[in-house]
């Protein structure tokens, strides 16, 4: 770590805060002085809890749609409308680029839809929670619309398992 | 209490404006309907005067809008086919009028917005509609 021939981090910051300022320092391979460059962290990914829950759906989704690919166009539809709610609450190309597939606990396919429409029920409750102490009118209301989508999904995928044979 | 903030007096308007059309419509609806449809439509007028009841609280009886005696939804209602697109459309667009409501008002007040807009979309849901990730009135 102190070795001049190679790069170090150094993280400093008040108590461990996460705001801490990254300092880097290195050296060439003919010994020059070292440089030091300080670099501002960027802000915690997707620190929103309304943004961070919209990519754990769409992460659901995507590993359902994996499990059970005989369901990929509801799912794939409604994973679509989560990432237009990702969007709008701020969430990064990147971020919506790089979500892992969260496989569904269970095996047969109608108790896996079953898992999603009690995350999109949670969801639901979630975003509508986030209204209250909200000041931000334009954010209340874009909470409203999200919150309305992700009620209405829930009869659509108590649909989807009616359709899907009895015991399977 | 009663609202004299003009923002939120006007989107406690519409959202009843909007709800007294919903009624009205589920009216022309139930006639085209049968079965399940029929008693969902009959109950639903129940439950959107309840609605402005809760509405018309919040405002200055001055500013309570009349019904109107008549309303022609944009899709008219002429089969069960159409009725039950009729109302789908009419729920999603009271989504938005809740969401304004809820943008301009708080507390219990934007609770009950927020609770509004949810059954409105989950009802169109009920009604065939798809789902929308911004529910705003007629489908695609």
């Amino acid at each position: 770590m102190s070795s001049p021939t190679r790069r170090s981090l150094l993280i400093a910051g008040a108590a461990g805060a996460v705001s801490a300022t990254w300092l880097i320092t290195g050296c060439s391979s003919d010994s020059e002085a070292p440089e030091a460059i300080a670099i501002e962290p960027s802000a915690p990914p997707e620190a929103d809890p309304n943004v961070a829950d919209e990519l754990t759906l769409i992460g659901a989704y995507l590993g359902a749609i994996a499990a059970f690919p005989e369901l990929r166009g509801t799912l794939t539809t409604i994973a679509d409308q989560h990432r237009a709610h990702a969007r709008e609450l701020g969430a990064s190309q990147e971020a919506l680029a790089n979500i892992d597939p969260i496989a569904p606990s269970a095996a047969k396919v109608r108790p896996a839809v079953t898992e999603l429409i009690e995350r999109e029920r949670a969801a639901a409750g979630q975003r509508a929670d986030s209204t209250a102490a909200n000041d931000d009118p334009e954010s209340v209301r874009m909470l409203t619309y999200i919150a309305a989508s992700e009620t209405s999904h829930i009869p659509e995928l108590q649909d989807l398992r009616r359709a899907l044979k009895a015991g399977s | 209490m009663t609202y004299s903030d003009p923002a939120a007096v006007g989107s406690i308007r519409s959202a009843i404006r909007a709800e007294q059309n919903y009624v009205y419509a589920c009216g022309l609806a139930g006639a085209e309907l049968k079965g399940a449809g029929k008693r969902r439509a009959v109950a639903l007028i129940a439950d959107r005067q309840q609605r402005i009841q809760v509405l018309a609280a919040l405002l200055p009886e001055s500013d309570v809008p009349d019904t109107p005696p008549a309303f022609q939804p944009s899709t008219p209602i002429d089969n069960a086919r159409s009725a039950r697109r009729a109302l789908a459309d009419l729920d999603n667009a009271l989504v938005g009028y809740y969401a304004d409501m809820a943008a301009t008002t708080d507390s219990a007040d934007r609770a009950f917005a927020v609770d509004a807009a949810q059954a409105s979309a989950r009802s169109a849901v009920q009604w065939g509609a798809s789902s929308q990730a911004f529910p705003t009135g007629a489908q695609g």
